[in-house]
C-alpha cells in the first residue's frame, strides 16, 4: 500500500480520541487534537490531511463553527461531523454553513468510519485531480492568449512588410535599390519561416511520447559541424567541438537535437560584430549516466535582469531582429521531457554559457 | 525642409526601407533618422545637441519591438522635459489588428496619430495634411 491517508480528529474528550486512534491507526495515519488550536497546528504542519472528523459538541466552538472557519483557509480536506444528537437544526446548519461531507453518529461503528473515510478519500482525489487539470487548463489558456497576440504580430509583421515592399516597388526604377529591397524582403520571409518552424517544434514537444534509442554524441556533433560550417566560414566564427563519451547513453534524438540546435544557433547568431576572435564552443561529456552539454560563445551576452526571463515564451532579450521568442522556451520544454536541467551564465559584451545536464534513460 | 523631419523607430529593416521610401517619394528633401531600437532613439532625442531647429519632428514608432516596445518608449518620453516633448509628434505604427493594442494606443495622449503598416503614400499624405493644419506649415509634395 502507498503512504497511509492522513486523517485528523478533533474532540474535546480525550477518551474518544484514544479510542478512535486505536481503531484506525493500522490503516491510516491518525492525528488527534483536543482543542481547536491543536487542530490548526496539525493542519498547518500537514497540508496533505485528507479527512477531518470533528465532534459537534465542544466548549468554545461547535463542530459546525470550526468547519465553517476552516472552509476558506483549508478547502481541500473532506469534513465529517460526529454527533450524538439527531438534532435536525444542527444537521441543516452544518450542511449550509460547514459544507459537511458526511455525518457519523456517536458512538461510532468501525465499519461506518472506514466507509466514510474511503468515500471521502475518493472525493478528495477527484477534487485534487480537478484542481490539477484546472491549473493545466489555465496555463494552456494563457499560452493560447500569448499565441494569438504573437501570431497577429510575428506573422502579420513580415507579411505587411512584404506587401509594403510590393507597393513601393511599383514606383521604383533603380535596379540596385530594387536588389537591396529584395534582400530585405528575403530576410523578412526567412524570419517568418523560422517562426513557423519553431511553432511546429513547440507543438511537437507538447505532444508525443519519447522515442528512446542509443545516442552517439560524436555523430550528432558531426552533423552540427556540417550544418554550421557555412555559417562559421562566412561570419568568421571559429567552432570548437569537444566530445567525451566512453559509455552508452540513451535518450530521444529529436528533443536532444532541438536543444543543441537552439543553443548553437543562438551562440552563432548573437555574436558582437566588432569582435575579431569570435568563438563558439560545444563540449559534451558523458559520465556515470549523465550527459553534460556546454555551449559557450563570445557574443553580446545577456543583461542580468533579462536572464530570468529568457526561457519565457515569446520573450526576446535582444533587438536583433532574427529572434522569434520560441527558441529557449522550446529548449526548456525539451529538457522537461528528458528530465534535464539548464543553467545560464552571461556577461554583457563578453559572452554566454549554457550548461545542460541530461540523465540517460 | 526646415519645418518638418522624421524619426523612424522599428526593429525590422524592411519596414525602415519602406517608410523611408514612401517619405522620400513624397518629398526628397525630408530628413530622416532611423533607429532599430527604441532605447537608442530615446537617447538621441534626449540629447539636445541633436536639435537642428526643426519645427516639428514626426516619430514613426513601431509598437511591437523586443526589449523596449512602443508603449514603454512613450512612457519614457512622457517623463521628458516639455520643451523636448513639444518638438515631437508621435505616430504609432502597427501591423496588428488587436483591439487591445489599439485601445491602449488611444489611452496615451502622446500618441497623436496611428498608421497601419505598411506605410503607404496615401496614408502619409493624410497624415501630413493633418500635421500641416495643426502646425500651420506648408508641406509641398
Amino acid at each position: 500500500m502507498a503512504e497511509k491517508i492522513k486523517i485528523l480528529y478533533l474532540d474535546d474528550e480525550m477518551d474518544n480520541l484514544t479510542g478512535f486512534k486505536a481503531t484506525l491507526r493500522l490503516d491510516y495515519q491518525v492525528l488527534t487534537a483536543v482543542n481547536i488550536p491543536g487542530a490548526m497546528e496539525h493542519l498547518e504542519k500537514h497540508p496533505d490531511i485528507r479527512v477531518i472528523f470533528c465532534d459537534q459538541r465542544m466548549p468554545v466552538k461547535t463542530g459546525v463553527e470550526f468547519f465553517e472557519g476552516i472552509r476558506s483557509t483549508h478547502p481541500l480536506p473532506m469534513r465529517i461531523l460526529i454527533t450524538a444528537y439527531t438534532d435536525i437544526e444542527a444537521v441543516i446548519d452544518s450542511i449550509n454553513r460547514g459544507n459537511i461531507f458526511r455525518f457519523v453518529k456517536k458512538p461510532w461503528i468501525e465499519a461506518e468510519l472506514v466507509s466514510a473515510i474511503e468515500e471521502a478519500n475518493k472525493f478528495y482525489q477527484a477534487n485534487s485531480m480537478l484542481a490539477i487539470k484546472n491549473e493545466e487548463l489555465q496555463k494552456a489558456y494563457s499560452e493560447l492568449d500569448k499565441f494569438a497576440y504573437s501570431v497577429s504580430h510575428d506573422i502579420r509583421g513580415p507579411l505587411s512588410g512584404i506587401l509594403g515592399a510590393i507597393n513601393v516597388a511599383r514606383e521604383m526604377y533603380d535596379i540596385a535599390e530594387m536588389k537591396e529591397m529584395l534582400f530585405l524582403m528575403e530576410k523578412s520571409l526567412k524570419k517568418l519561416d523560422t517562426y513557423i518552424l519553431s511553432m511546429h517544434d513547440y507543438y511537437s514537444l507538447q505532444r508525443g511520447e519519447l522515442q528512446i534509442c542509443d545516442i552517439d554524441f560524436r555523430k550528432m556533433a558531426d552533423e552540427f559541424k556540417d550544418i554550421y560550417k557555412v555559417f562559421s566560414n562566412t561570419s568568421n566564427i571559429s567552432f570548437k567541438v569537444n566530445i567525451n563519451q566512453r559509455e552508452p547513453f540513451r535518450s530521444d534524438t529529436i528533443p536532444l537535437k532541438l536543444i543543441l540546435n537552439n543553443l548553437l544557433s543562438n551562440a552563432f547568431k548573437y555574436q558582437s560584430k566588432n569582435n575579431d576572435a569570435k568563438l563558439v564552443e560545444l563540449n559534451i561529456d558523458v559520465h556515470k549516466g549523465v550527459a553534460t552539454i556546454i555551449v559557450s560563445d563570445t557574443g553580446i551576452g545577456i543583461l542580468g535582469n533579462h536572464l530570468g526571463e529568457i526561457f519565457n515564451l515569446f520573450y526576446r532579450a535582444s533587438s536583433q531582429e532574427s529572434g522569434s521568442g520560441f527558441g529557449l522556451y522550446n529548449v526548456k520544454s525539451a529538457l522537461l521531457k528528458l528530465n534535464g536541467q539548464i543553467e545560464v551564465n552571461s556577461v554583457l559584451n563578453k559572452g554566454t554559457t549554457f550548461k545542460v545536464t541530461v540523465p540517460t534513460k | 525642409m526646415k519645418d518638418l523631419s522624421f524619426i523612424i523607430i522599428d526593429d525590422t529593416e524592411l519596414d525602415h526601407f519602406i517608410a523611408r521610401k514612401v517619405i522620400t517619394n513624397a518629398n526628397s528633401d525630408f530628413h530622416i533618422e532611423s533607429f532599430l531600437s527604441a532605447a537608442q532613439a530615446l537617447e538621441y532625442i534626449t540629447d539636445d545637441t541633436n536639435d537642428q531647429g526643426i519645427k516639428i519632428i514626426l516619430i514613426f514608432l513601431d509598437i511591437y519591438m523586443p526589449l523596449m516596445n512602443g508603449f514603454q518608449f512613450v512612457e519614457e518620453f512622457e517623463k521628458l522635459d516639455p520643451k523636448i516633448r513639444e518638438k515631437y509628434y508621435i505616430v504609432a505604427l502597427t501591423s496588428s489588428v488587436e483591439a487591445s493594442d489599439i485601445n491602449l494606443i488611444k489611452s496615451y495622449k502622446s500618441f497623436r496619430a496611428r498608421v497601419t503598416k505598411p506605410v503607404t503614400a496615401e496614408g502619409l499624405r493624410t497624415l501630413l495634411k493633418k500635421v500641416g493644419k495643426e502646425y500651420n506649415i506648408e508641406i509641398g509634395s
